[in-house]
């Protein structure tokens, strides 16, 4: 009953204008998956949506593996496949996060619409690493892991402080100047237009340029292994998730994940000071208490204060 | 969900002879003329499918829906029955349909798609689903308006089918420009054609108004459009490029507040005008014309469309170019010199800005009526309407809440007809029976989640603290109430010394009281501004919010107010951010004004308190207040059980 998407009409992730944050955690999480996932906070229309989709086609040539807000259950576990099961035969249908688990990934869009039960289940999953089935003649229990990927808009409410931790790097959309609004106005009206021809070279020049990326995070994931940590990032890193007041230790552990990828693809032998400052506001802003008690993520001149004197030398 | 049954296809008569221009201008002023375009619009473009009509006469919903759906049929097919969604609808009512059919071998149940989920791989005229009142619409509707209205992919992963597809549906909804603080922008700005149509009078074919053929409804409605723009609704529209000028032109219109979604909005409806017209791109022209026929205001000084300027048809952009370089495009299309979006060479000028509105939006036209109403800095607004309440643990079954699992049904309501099969399916072997049989036993029903049964609305005014204060104490027997019953507490500040804004009051949703939000609220530091009256404000639409929503109000509620009643912010000012002249009484009247909305709520399951700190002078202004909440006051200086007046 899964039916193929006939030709997803997503703007290539080359032709995505500006939004270099969110961009770039997304890269870091394909270089190392370990970070556990991106979340994208932003105000409607900046292209949050699009960018995870035209990411997951560049990187994996198919869409992402997507919980929608009002999935049931049943498919969010796994459960029976009730054509089959109407004609005798008891096959199993693999759930959400199970295809997930085989991708790497589980995007859901507007996250913090997502309702509760759904929610329990995904931290369930997630803080155990388990996901174990015992409902409906089932009686399962398999090792998972994935990245979990979210979009929210702000205007409409938070997230759990739980679920919020679960994602390794929170960036928040920028604002564009008119300059960029331009550009992205019109690249999406050529996007649009091009899709009406045949054997477009826009098109063309838009895949060339997604495999050239893709190559590009392919050798940042073979190479990221190879990449040193010297023992004073571990105390810079230590240090910056103090002053930053982070609640729980995961923020730093992220950091040093984000930072390595960071340096693999930058082609670096060794995470240096400048690799860890670029990544911190990602790892660590939804971590800080006024965001885990609010909705406050903006990493503003008093959060870079904060860590001034730390990376001066 | 209602459907409304299609005409018998009719043969188009000829359109009457109204004199009507090849091209280009759009009358306007006349309501009829731009729906009419807008509909053309919405069925050519895909990108446009989202139809929100301001202040449309709800007698003419159904008309209104009628030429819609013969405008997306055209003329050689009928149009299909509209999909109607209302303040009752389900996901389970959106997004899958189960059929139950009898045949020769029994009963068969079959749960496929739903309607919404159409996607642009099936055959036909798209989908249309109809809004007759948008602020009025389920929050499961709502949620699944936004997940639809121009996305690119939607994803149905509910009860057996699971689908991924381009949604091709067009909506179009109806709303009031005074209700539309009630509705999400975030579910507003989903809309791409926005055009108020008020005073709207259909055309009549024949003077039969009440009960019109669809086609003649259609026919009578494009009347007045250009013959190149009559037929193209249902065949779709070319490839169209647009010159920079018309971009330009966009931003100058809405101004430079206005989200990218409204530009790109624009945009498309200027790109459908020129394809619709037949011309090879949308230049500044088209953009002005897409303006005047949502309602917003073009300058006079406006340049004029060059209709003469030749375009070769076809001409596409130039295909290189790295990442953030895109060529520059002309009206006569063609290259040029790529710009960067570093600022190498600057946009080129788009011309006058006069006649452009400080709103965020853009200046409505005084013919039309704003396409964005909730840009008004009076505008209302509820918060968090696209989430669903909060699951609690107490209270009876609900009927209407979230489906959160299934157990064995006690009687035929609510049965969950794919967990019957599964559990029909365990037992077949051992019943032995030739056909597929579902017994009394195999019936399952959903649980859903309850909403909240309980509801705590705390409006604490921290410049009435006096000292450290005692609210903990005070409010101990409200908020001991609260954790005993489960309920959800809904906090809402004015006049905190760290406030985000001193002018307007603050808001947040806890699940309980043992959120560290609601403590850290009885403790903050008083600030200097008293905007009492947007947080009474506040407290009525959280109020009236969880009374009605998803019919499931809570059983009893309490709104506890804490203050001196001396507001200093009128509700203006709450509403708008700043401060105009001088403030004297206004902002103890608006807070007494906006009480008396509360004190006419459903007093069988609203309590209210309010808590008086004593201060003087002005003591009696909390009792001003209570008499209008119709609360009792509690003495806040000797603490609780100390109830010093009835309401």
């Amino acid at each position: 009953m899964n039916r193929a998407l006939p030709g997803p009409r997503i703007l290539p992730y080359s032709r995505v204008v500006a939004q270099d944050e969110l961009k770039l955690a997304l890269e870091l999480h394909h270089v190392v998956p370990r970070i556990g996932g991106v979340l994208m906070a932003g105000p409607r229309g900046t292209a949050k949506s699009t960018l995870v989709r035209a990411f997951a086609l560049m990187a994996h040539d198919a869409l992402p593996v997507t919980l929608p807000i009002n999935a049931t259950d049943d498919r969010v576990v796994g459960g029976w496949d009730l054509d089959a099961l109407l004609r005798g035969e008891p096959r199993p249908q693999p759930g959400l996060l199970e295809d997930a688990a085989d991708k790497g990934l589980l995007y859901v869009d507007e996250v913090n619409l997502l309702d509760d039960h759904l929610v329990d289940i995904i931290l369930d999953v997630a803080a155990t690493g388990v996901l174990s089935v015992q409902r409906e003649g089932l009686d399962t229990a398999k090792y998972l892991s994935f990245g979990l990927v979210g979009t929210m808009n702000p205007e409409e409410g938070g997230l759990r402080p739980q679920l919020l931790d679960r994602f390794g790097l929170m960036v928040t959309a920028e604002t564009l100047d008119a300059t960029a609004r331009h550009l992205l106005l019109r690249t999406v009206l050529d996007f649009e237009e091009e899709l009406g021809r045949e054997d477009s070279a826009w098109l063309a020049a838009a895949r060339r340029d997604d495999a050239r990326t893709r190559e590009r995070l392919t050798a940042a994931r073979r190479r990221v292994g190879d990449v040193g940590v010297p023992e004073h990032i571990l105390e810079l890193c230590a240090r910056a998730a103090e002053r930053s007041e982070a609640v729980g230790q995961r923020g730093e552990i992220v950091a040093v994940l984000a930072a390595r990828a960071l340096a693999a693809l930058e082609g670096a032998d060794r995470v240096a000071p400048g690799h860890l400052r670029r990544v911190l506001p990602m790892a660590l802003r939804h971590r800080r208490p006024e965001a885990v008690q609010g909705d406050a993520f903006d990493w503003g001149p008093d959060d870079e204060a904060r860590l001034q004197d730390l990376f001066e030398d | 969900m209602a459907a409304v049954a299609p005409d018998p296809p009719t043969p188009p008569d000829p359109p009457p002879a109204r004199g009507a221009a090849p091209t280009g201008a759009v009358p306007h002023d006349d309501p009829a003329h731009r729906l009419g375009l807008a509909l053309v619009c919405a069925a050519a473009e895909p990108a446009l499918s989202g139809v929100l009509l301001l202040d449309l006469d709800p007698r003419l919903v159904d008309p209104v829906a009628r030429v819609f759906g013969a405008v997306l049929a055209g003329a050689d097919e009928p149009a299909r029955p509209p999909l109607v969604l209302g303040a009752a609808d389900r996901d389970e009512d959106l997004w899958t349909r189960t059929r139950i059919r009898g045949g020769e071998h029994g009963i068969t149940v079959r749960t496929g798609p739903g309607p919404l989920t159409e996607g642009d791989d099936a055959d036909g005229a798209p989908p249309l689903v109809v809004v007759p009142d948008l602020a009025r619409l389920s929050v499961a509707g709502m949620r699944a308006a936004v997940q639809l209205l121009g996305a690119d992919v939607v994803t149905v992963e509910r009860g057996g089918p699971r689908r991924t597809v381009r949604p091709r549906a067009r909506w179009l909804a109806v709303c009031r420009s005074a209700d539309v603080g009630r509705v999400s922008r975030h579910l507003l700005d989903r809309f791409a054609l926005r055009l108020s149509v008020a005073g709207l009078r259909l055309p009549a074919p024949g003077g039969a108004l009440q009960e019109p053929g669809a086609a003649e409804a259609r026919e009578a409605l494009l009347a007045g459009l250009a013959d190149t723009r009559r037929p193209a609704s249902g065949r779709g529209i070319g490839p169209v490029s647009v010159d920079d000028a018309a971009i330009g032109r966009a931003r100058d219109l809405l101004g430079p507040d206005a989200g990218v979604r409204r530009e790109l909005a624009l945009l498309r409806l200027a790109r459908t005008l020129a394809a619709l017209d037949g011309a090879p791109s949308a230049s500044a022209g088209h953009t002005d014309d897409a303006a005047r026929l949502i309602g917003v205001s073009v300058p006079q000084s406006a340049p004029e469309r060059a209709e003469s300027d030749p375009e070769p048809p076809g001409t596409g952009p130039e295909p290189a170019g790295p990442p953030g370089t895109l060529p520059e495009r002309h009206g006569s299309g063609g290259g040029g010199r790529p710009r960067t979006r570093d600022g190498a060479r600057a946009l080129r000028d788009t011309g006058p800005a006069e006649g452009i509105g400080t709103a965020p939006g853009a200046a409505p036209s005084p013919a039309a009526g704003s396409p964005y109403p909730e840009d008004e800095p009076a505008a209302v607004r509820d918060a968090v309407p696209l989430s669903s309440p909060r699951r609690r643990t107490t209270g009876p079954v609900s009927t209407r809440g979230t489906v959160i699992g299934t157990r064995r049904a006690t009687d035929l309501r609510d049965i969950a007809h794919v967990r019957t099969v599964r559990e029909a399916a365990v037992h077949q072997r051992a019943r032995r029976t030739e056909r597929f049989t579902v017994s009394p036993v195999d019936l399952h029903s959903n649980v859903r989640a309850a909403a909240p049964e309980r509801v705590l609305v705390l409006l604490l005014d921290h410049t009435c603290r006096a000292g450290d204060g005692n609210w903990p104490e005070v409010l101990a027997p409200f908020l001991q109430w609260a954790y005993t019953s489960r309920a959800t507490v809904q906090v809402i500040e004015v006049g905190a010394a760290d406030a985000a804004d001193e002018l307007r009051a603050g808001s947040f949703t806890a699940r309980g009281v043992l959120d560290p939000r609601v403590p850290a609220a009885l403790h903050r530091r008083a600030g200097r501004a008293t905007p009492l009256a947007h947080g009474v404000e506040l407290a009525a639409q959280a109020l009236r919010r969880l009374l009605r929503r998803q019919g499931t109000g809570p059983a009893e509620a309490w709104l506890v107010v804490v203050t001196d009643g001396r507001g200093n912010v009128p509700l203006r000012a709450g509403h708008t951010g700043r401060t105009d002249g001088e403030v004297a009484a206004a902002g103890v009247e608006d807070a007494v004004e906006a009480a008396s909305r509360i004190g006419a709520m459903d007093r069988t399951r609203l309590h209210v308190a309010v808590v008086d700190p004593g201060r003087e002078p002005y003591g009696d202004l909390p009792y001003v207040l209570a008499d209008r909440l119709g609360a009792i006051v509690v003495d806040g200086r000797r603490g609780p059980g100390t109830e010093a007046a009835g309401g």
